[in-house]
């Protein structure tokens, strides 16, 4: 089982290869980042099979590499943990990782920075799978960390555009909110439990601290913070949409499938604190359900298809938040996994479409692409299947209809939250289908014509535009048949399906604590989501059709554009923060804090200058030096 | 003495015959650089395959001169690394006049021989020889090219200061032996730690100016910087190393055990030179625009951290100072080897300007500087950092806080300076050309070999330090247990 370590070992040789040949072809870069990463995909697939042909039930196998630092009691190993969790986490990032660098070989051929793109990416699967596999807090922060920073650099990758800049701050300052709150909350474990091992923290933490107890409290909502931060939930939600900026890849892989989801991994990983605070967890759900009604209903607003998408992401990662919070970890994860299959695809077929219109990113400006772009189209509407969780495609239909069941007998705040779910079925099919609509159907929305016209290309409405590339196609395929499949390994009992996956996890994550429902109430419960998903679509249809009357304009004012920018989010923070912030510094600009600072600085510079004075190169000056130093050092042992 | 006290002194014995191999190869064949090149390289090399059989043989003591212990050796194996290292950045430095610097090598060695009897001197006549025979030849190796000005003026600058030093160094050793009757330093250093008499006090503060100098701590640095400055960067990287390494190591292992180092008046005089010298050596660094004297006053400081751990002494504050030896050794050695590989015939490689835009052309290269400039500093997941960390907790467990502050500090400050080396390497090639050389030459295979080996070094030891650390502590244990048993 030692394989474990050359998961994440492949990615970071790639990118230190990519890194340090830094002018190496593009097509060299390209190949070693693929390359790398499908080793890394073949070694978690192996460790996967070996561990499921002898399970182990119980405490996981661990790995120490080497020990990094050992100060008194606390020691920090580089340790990888391997459980079910931490090979399911591999599985995903790995398999949708590989795929989506096979798609931007392609994809991205022709940009500048073609081995740079590479090399961030190889570097951001290197740290996600530390992240997942650490086995204590610090490793987990360093993998935290790391997946940051390439999201950072690769919101940010087209550099040269003012706002991608800005774009990349942005969200690199409002995770860093949710990170520092969960570096307390590990300084604060440390101290109070004195581990850094996780299960250990698990472990001291049950037996040191009563159930609802402040400090478990406190120490839960510190974790939930960084969580809250990464996974882009409110209140911390606001750098997602503007992460758009970024490539297509990106957003499918950071933005969608892997880091926006990490939080997701923390709290399960950590289920052992939150099981401690009651009301910790009952907050995780509370905020996952409150994420998913506030970003869905956004999304219904967005022109731009990307934004869309990433309004999307933000609502599923609330299902999976509330399902946290309901205690149902398995399926959070279950969630999690199937979320990243549709929604890469989702992401990547946006990206070939984007591509195709010459950088359109406007779906108003698109239409009619059902007869353009057939290919893009059937997989475009298999992953929208999956993400209003419709038959025939089984991945989301299997993970958000348990998440939606598991709200119902969940017991009283669980009704509220069951409806708020339906809800978010609700307008999570419409957005989808609002969508779907707008892109594909018709005959072509007069504004794609004309924006055809403006970039003087050759083709016409009606006609197919260019065929993408198998190197586009064929990731877009395997994830489209994962999608149809996925949901197998987890079928709803009732129609005949076998809980492997839930089984599997169930050897790391704790059991949900509660009594299945009847089987009755459990097609029922299908039923209804089923019915809601349906009623959803018309509203999809109806959008859709609202748009196509003539003169209507995509919302600029009014409660709809309010709604488009999020909620006003954004302003709201601008008012509470940036602007008091931004008049503090003003105002404080000569201050005494500030010239204290500043002092230090100048300071040590004119100091450096007094000092360099004596650097006289003077040979009978350096013999004084000795000299006096000498008679000081004399007078000093005699006295002393 | 038996078979096996010979083979605890082969070490030595390799280094000196060898020496006078390369000589004699010299007399015979002046022309042949690489034969002096590779006898001077294969005794280094033999001398440090030696050194695994003289470990077991280990604690012994050679007359009234050497002690032989794991802790001599593991100095030993310090000094002859670094030269081995020298060695390749002089091969890389010294191409373009390669007849003439068949010398240097020899010159090399003999300082080595210096400082592995300096090392695993145990009296005040093995400790002064082993003193004038690494300086000795220093003196060459500063002025070694002839040519330029600055580097004779600098190499008597040396001569001088360095005889002064040895003057206070002698007068104290001589009051120490009025006094107590003996040449050994650990008795020595007994005297002192008791209540002592003003002769035994003036003389250990004589001596202190003496090894002062040779560390280049506060307020016995000012030489540094010129030195540094005129000397060939190979000369100026043993210089820095093996030098003053040699002296930290016999530092620690007389005056640590002994108890001087922890109380009494030379351990506030310590813990005064070492905050000086932190603060000195790094505020005289901060507008530094050339990059050897840069290290030079950096230096000034990394000695001074050193001392911290000294001053925290027993088998922490040992331990703490071999290992913080090793880090600094492999990143000084790292940024040598580049100043020594980008530096031509005409032009040293010394003005930082002259390192804009190296990323460009030597990614490698600039990756390496990079991480030593920054193991230098001290940043998580280096060589640097984990000997500050060790430092820091030795000097945590001796109740330094005044000290451990003021490192703290300190460490703040000097990646300012360090940073603004790193932000030069990735910043585009001045346009007017201001400095930097254009072209640039290709890196020396022997210096990039050198620069590549002390990177990767760097990285390892700051990533998994585990096995060096525990056996350094292992090798620091004994010293203490040795020096009781010699007395």
């Amino acid at each position: 089982m030692s394989i474990v370590a050359l998961i994440p070992a492949f990615p970071f040789a790639g990118a230190l290869l990519i890194f340090l040949g830094w002018r190496m072809k593009g097509r060299t870069a390209a190949i070693i980042g693929s390359a790398a990463v499908g080793l890394s995909m073949a070694s978690a697939i192996t460790l996967a099979s070996i561990s499921s042909l002898s399970p182990q039930s119980g405490s996981a196998f661990g790995l120490v590499l080497w020990n990094w630092l050992q100060v008194g009691s606390i020691s920090v190993p580089i340790g990888l943990a391997v459980d079910a969790l931490s090979i399911v986490m591999c599985l995903v990032v790995t398999v949708v990782g590989f795929l989506i660098h096979l798609y931007s070989v392609d994809h991205m051929a022709g940009e500048e920075g073609y081995g740079r793109f590479f090399g961030y990416m190889n570097l951001f699967v290197g740290s996600m799978l530390t992240l997942v596999l650490a086995d204590n807090l610090l490793l987990l922060y360093l993998g935290w960390e790391g997946v940051g920073l390439c999201s950072y650099l690769l919101i940010g990758f087209w550099y040269r555009e003012s706002a991608n800049g800005r774009a990349a701050r942005k969200a690199f300052i409002v995770t860093r909110i949710g990170d520092i709150s969960l570096l307390v909350g590990i300084f604060l474990l440390a101290t109070s439990l004195g581990s850094l091992d996780i299960q250990e923290i698990g472990r001291r933490a049950a037996s040191a601290w009563p159930l609802g107890s402040p400090i478990a409290s406190l120490a839960a909502a510190l974790v939930l913070g960084g969580a809250l931060g990464k996974s882009a939930q409110l209140p911390l939600h606001t750098w997602l949409p503007d992460a758009m900026a970024g490539p297509s890849p990106v957003s499918a892989l950071i933005h969608a499938a892997t880091m926006v989801t990490a939080g997701v991994y923390l709290v399960a990983r950590t289920n052992a604190l939150f099981a401690l605070a009651p009301a910790v967890q009952l907050a995780v759900a509370i905020i996952g359900a409150a994420t998913l009604l506030v970003a869905g209903w956004s999304a219904l607003f967005q022109t731009d298809i990307k934004r869309v998408l990433a309004y999307s992401t933000m609502s599923q990662i609330g299902y999976m938040f509330l399902a946290l919070g309901l205690g149902a970890w398995t399926g959070a994860i279950f969630h999690l996994a199937m979320h990243a299959f549709f929604k890469a695809l989702l992401f990547l077929t946006a990206g070939v479409i984007i591509n195709a219109l010459h950088h359109e990113h406007d779906i108003f400006k698109m239409g009619g692409l059902a007869r353009r772009m057939p290919f893009a189209f059937w997989v475009f509407l298999i992953g929208s299947l999956g993400l209003t969780a419709l038959p025939p495609v089984t991945s989301g239909f299997a993970s958000k209809d348990a998440i939606v069941a598991r709200a119902w007998t969940s017991g009283d705040p669980g009704h509220l939250l069951w409806i708020a779910a339906m809800l978010g079925v609700l307008i999570t099919s419409a957005y989808t289908f609002r969508l779907l609509f707008v892109v594909f159907a018709g005959r072509g929305a007069s504004a794609a014509n004309a924006a055809n016209a403006a970039h003087g290309s050759a083709h016409e409405g009606g006609q197919e535009l260019a065929r993408p590339g198998p190197l586009l196609t064929i990731p877009l395929g395997i994830l489209a048949f994962f999608c149809l499949i996925g949901g197998l390994v987890d079928f709803p009992r009732i129609l005949g399906g076998v809980p492997w996956f839930g089984t599997f996890l169930g050897t790391a994550l704790p059991p949900a604590r509660e009594a299945e429902a009847g089987g009755g109430s459990e097609l029922a419960l299908a039923l209804a989501s089923l019915g809601t998903s349906l009623m959803g679509i018309l509203i999809g249809a109806l959008l859709w059709r609202r748009s196509l009357k003539p003169g209507f304009v995509s919302p600029s004012s009014g409660i709809a554009s309010f709604f488009k920018k999020g909620w006003g989010f954004d302003r709201i923070y601008a008012v509470l923060f940036q602007t008091p912030f931004e008049w503090l510094c003003r105002v404080n600009r000569r201050d005494a804090v500030n010239l204290a600072s500043n002092g230090i600085g100048t300071a040590n510079l004119a100091f450096s200058r007094v000092l360099r004075s004596s650097q006289t190169g003077m040979i009978r000056w350096y013999v004084a030096f000795l000299a006096v130093g000498g008679a000081l050092v004399i007078a000093a042992a005699v006295i002393l | 003495m038996s078979a096996s006290g010979y083979l605890g002194l082969l070490p030595l014995a390799i280094l000196a015959g060898s020496a006078i191999l390369v000589l004699f190869g010299l007399a015979f064949a002046r022309q042949r650089y690489e034969t002096a090149f590779a006898l001077s390289m294969a005794g280094l090399v033999a001398a440090l395959a030696s050194l695994f059989f003289a470990w077991t043989g280990a604690p012994q003591r050679f007359t009234a001169l050497l002690v032989l212990d794991h802790f001599a050796y593991l100095s030993m194996a310090l000094s002859i690394g670094a030269t081995i290292v020298v060695e390749f950045m002089s091969f890389a430095y010294f191409r373009a006049r390669r007849e003439e610097n068949g010398e240097f090598y020899f010159l090399l060695q003999l300082a080595c021989l210096g400082c592995a009897v300096l090392a695993s001197s145990s009296s005040f006549a093995s400790f002064f020889l082993g003193l004038e025979l690494l300086s000795t030849p220093l003196f060459t190796l500063i002025g070694y090219r002839r040519e330029r000005e600055a580097g004779l003026r600098s190499a008597f600058m040396y001569l001088i200061l360095a005889g002064v030093s040895s003057a206070f160094l002698l007068f104290g050793m001589a009051l120490v032996y009025l006094e107590t009757g003996s040449l050994d330093i650990t008795t020595a250093a007994r005297a002192a730690s008791g209540s002592a008499s003003f002769t035994v006090l003036a003389g250990l503060a004589l001596m202190t100016v003496g090894i002062g100098f040779k560390l280049a701590v506060a307020p016995f640095h000012v030489w540094t910087p010129d030195i540094y400055d005129a000397a060939p960067a190979p000369a100026t990287a043993f210089i820095a190393t093996a030098s003053k390494g040699a002296m930290a190591i016999l530092l620690v292992r007389f005056f640590a055990p002994a108890g001087i180092a922890g109380a009494g008046p030379f351990a506030w005089i310590f813990a005064a030179i070492a905050g000086i010298s932190m603060f000195t050596g790094n505020i005289l660094a901060l507008r530094e625009g050339n990059l050897k004297r840069l290290l030079a006053y950096s230096s000034i400081a990394h000695l001074g951290y050193i001392l911290v751990a000294f001053v925290a002494s027993g088998n922490q504050g040992s331990a703490a100072v071999s290992f913080y030896l090793v880090a600094y050794f492999v990143s000084n050695l790292a940024a040598f080897a580049a100043v020594a590989g980008l530096s031509t015939n005409e032009a040293e490689a010394d003005s930082i300007e002259h390192y804009r835009g190296l990323a460009k052309g030597h990614p490698w290269a600039a990756a390496a500087l990079t991480a030593s400039l920054l193991s230098l500093a001290g940043l998580p997941l280096t060589a640097g950092f984990m000997g500050k960390f060790v430092i820091f907790e030795a000097g945590a467990g001796a109740f330094l806080w005044v000290l451990v502050v003021i490192l703290a500090v300190n460490s703040t400050i000097s990646i300012f300076y360090y940073l603004r080396v790193v932000s030069a390497l990735y910043r585009p090639a001045s346009e007017a050309g201001t400095g930097s050389m254009s072209p640039r030459p290709a890196m020396p295979a022997l210096a990039a070999i050198a620069l590549a080996a002390m990177a990767i070094a760097i990285i390892v030891i700051g990533a998994m330090p585990g096995s060096l650390m525990a056996f350094i502590r292992e090798v620091a244990r004994d010293i203490a247990s040795n020096a009781a048993a010699a007395l």
